[in-house]
């Protein structure tokens, strides 16, 4: 029995330490070889990337490395190169990056200086904060209401923790992913459900009656979306810092913004003038 | 690419307050659990085996039903598809106090309620038949028989098989996190949210999830020593 426990704790130990990759080659270099940029990225948050009705995975995050990143990627290692897509959540993104399953988490990350000890961030692409969404006719218009209510947010999320942070006494329900938080809303398991802005719009725009419900409150955090990639790629860092850049330069970054978030795109959401100068600003760096 | 180490996050902070949590959520929700299964248990492996068709077929209806389709379904079906049925009142009172709580140990407990209820009935039907016939023979009636002889008998047989139900039961409480519920993995993964070290919250969740498991068996190993049947089981070991 004791011969048995101890082989169980060196396995289990093992097991751990084998977890922590120790590639040689680079980012970029692991490009050059297979010809394929893999990403991490939503399968459920429109429209920065989701799976639309017609099946496709799609969004702004995805049309952003498409257009911006794998060009000058492909550019970097002479040969064309090919795209993949990978599901990835707040919970499971950072793993799946350390692990080098994925090269470059494009979906709605928001870049905080906790993560940046852990990975490095791309230019700011996109920027919103967190605000609130409650049916229609509900007594909490901002996180000044939220004292004692049930609200629910997504794990992994900066949402969360400004919740726990800012109002302790509201009751924190924190769900793995969108679609089950969102669930919680409409049953009323929770009074509200905090996420990024944007995040919000998106999933009122596609809710089966949007007039139900209502995205309220102030921005109460700054989010500001960045692509994340492993820590110190210098090279691949650039490639998509210079990719992202010159999109925005070009005015093509506006075209794919107005695609998703124009009048007409899959969620409506006017470019403040603020949040304009600050993306040109991205684009002049 | 290169991953620096920080063990230290487990311990500075909030982490070691958010992982004895954690283990708390964990061993309240298991424990309940496994009594709400064991009972479940008990009481259907007993059906299934009785000499009457009609609690047979109930008892095999439950454990199919309930064996046979994923637990992480059960979990929204008890947290997404049960409030609604209740009154409005009442779905407030329970929001408001941990309704997700009693959902996942419903879930896991009436899950894991159908899994045990095989393992009784196999220990049932390891005993010879001419145990029933003599209690019978004795003047007990089949409750009697069941009561004060079967089950005594089958309950001591079963102490290998039902360890390791309930260690999955126990590992299985994981799955609650998605109807958050603040167990152990739940909060694994909250120390990565705020520290974004996750090689370095995995492993104390692995680690604390074998000591739990562990202990558990050794526990278990010694119930088992204590209560087997002289004669019926040959122990090697």
């Amino acid at each position: 029995m004791r011969r048995m426990l101890t082989a169980l704790l060196v396995g289990a130990f093992a097991g751990a330490f084998f977890v922590a990759p120790v590639a040689a080659e680079n980012t970029l270099e692991k490009i050059a070889r297979t010809g394929i940029l893999t990403i991490g990225t939503r399968t459920g948050s429109p429209p920065f990337a989701y799976v639309n009705k017609n099946n496709e995975w799609v969004g702004f995050s995805i049309d952003l490395v498409e257009q911006g990143v794998i060009p000058e990627v492909s550019k970097k290692v002479g040969k064309p190169v090919k795209l993949e897509k990978k599901e990835s959540t707040p919970p499971t993104r950072i793993p799946l990056l350390s692990s080098n399953a994925v090269d470059l988490i494009a979906g709605t990350m928001t870049d905080t200086p906790e993560r940046r000890q852990s990975v490095d961030f791309s230019v700011t692409f996109f920027r919103t904060g967190a605000q609130l969404l409650v049916k229609k006719g509900s007594p909490i218009h901002g996180i000044q209401d939220i004292a004692g209510k049930r609200v629910a947010a997504q794990q992994g999320s900066t949402n969360a923790k400004i919740i726990r942070e800012k109002v302790p006494t509201a009751q924190l329900r924190e769900f793995p992913d969108q679609p089950s938080a969102f669930q919680a809303l409409m049953q009323g398991q929770v009074d509200a459900y905090t996420n990024d802005g944007i995040q919000l719009a998106g999933l009122k725009a596609k809710a089966p009656n949007p007039g139900d419900l209502e995205v309220v409150g102030d921005f109460f955090s700054d989010e500001p979306y960045g692509m994340a990639m492993r820590k110190g790629e210098t090279d691949f860092k650039a490639a998509v810092d210079t990719g992202l850049k010159g999109l925005i330069r070009s005015g093509k970054y506006f075209e794919l913004y107005d695609k998703w978030f124009g009048p007409k795109g899959e969620v409506p959401y006017p470019m403040t003038a603020t949040v304009r100068k600050f993306i040109e600003d991205q684009g002049k760096q | 690419m290169k991953y620096t180490f920080n063990w230290s996050v487990l311990w500075t902070g909030q982490s070691g307050h958010w992982l004895l949590q954690g283990v708390l959520t964990t061993l309240e929700i298991s424990a309940l659990a496994w009594i709400l299964a064991l009972g479940l248990g008990i009481l259907f492996g007993a059906l299934r085996t009785v000499p009457f068709r009609i609690p047979r077929a109930v008892g095999t209806f439950y454990v199919e039903f309930f064996r046979n389709v994923p637990l992480l379904v059960w979990m929204f079906f008890w947290y997404f598809g049960v409030p609604p049925l209740l009154p409005r009142a009442m779905q407030d009172w329970l929001f408001n106090h941990g309704a997700e709580f009693w959902a996942g140990m419903f879930a896991l407990g009436v899950y894991h309620g159908a899994r045990f209820s095989e393992v009784i009935r196999s220990g049932i039907q390891a005993i010879p038949r001419t145990q029933m016939e003599a209690s019978v023979a004795m003047g007990l009636t089949v409750p009697q028989a069941y009561r004060l002889v079967i089950l005594p008998i089958a309950l001591r047989l079963i102490v290998p098989p039902l360890t390791n139900e309930t260690l999955n039961l126990l590992k299985n409480s994981s799955v609650a996190l998605t109807i958050s519920v603040a167990e152990l993995t739940f909060q694994t993964r909250q120390i990565e949210t705020y520290t974004a070290k996750a090689i370095e919250a995995l492993t104390a969740g692995t680690l604390i999830y074998l000591v739990l498991c562990v202990s558990i068996a050794s526990v278990m190993g010694w119930v088992e020593r204590r209560v087997a049947i002289p004669g019926l089981i040959v122990r090697t070991g």
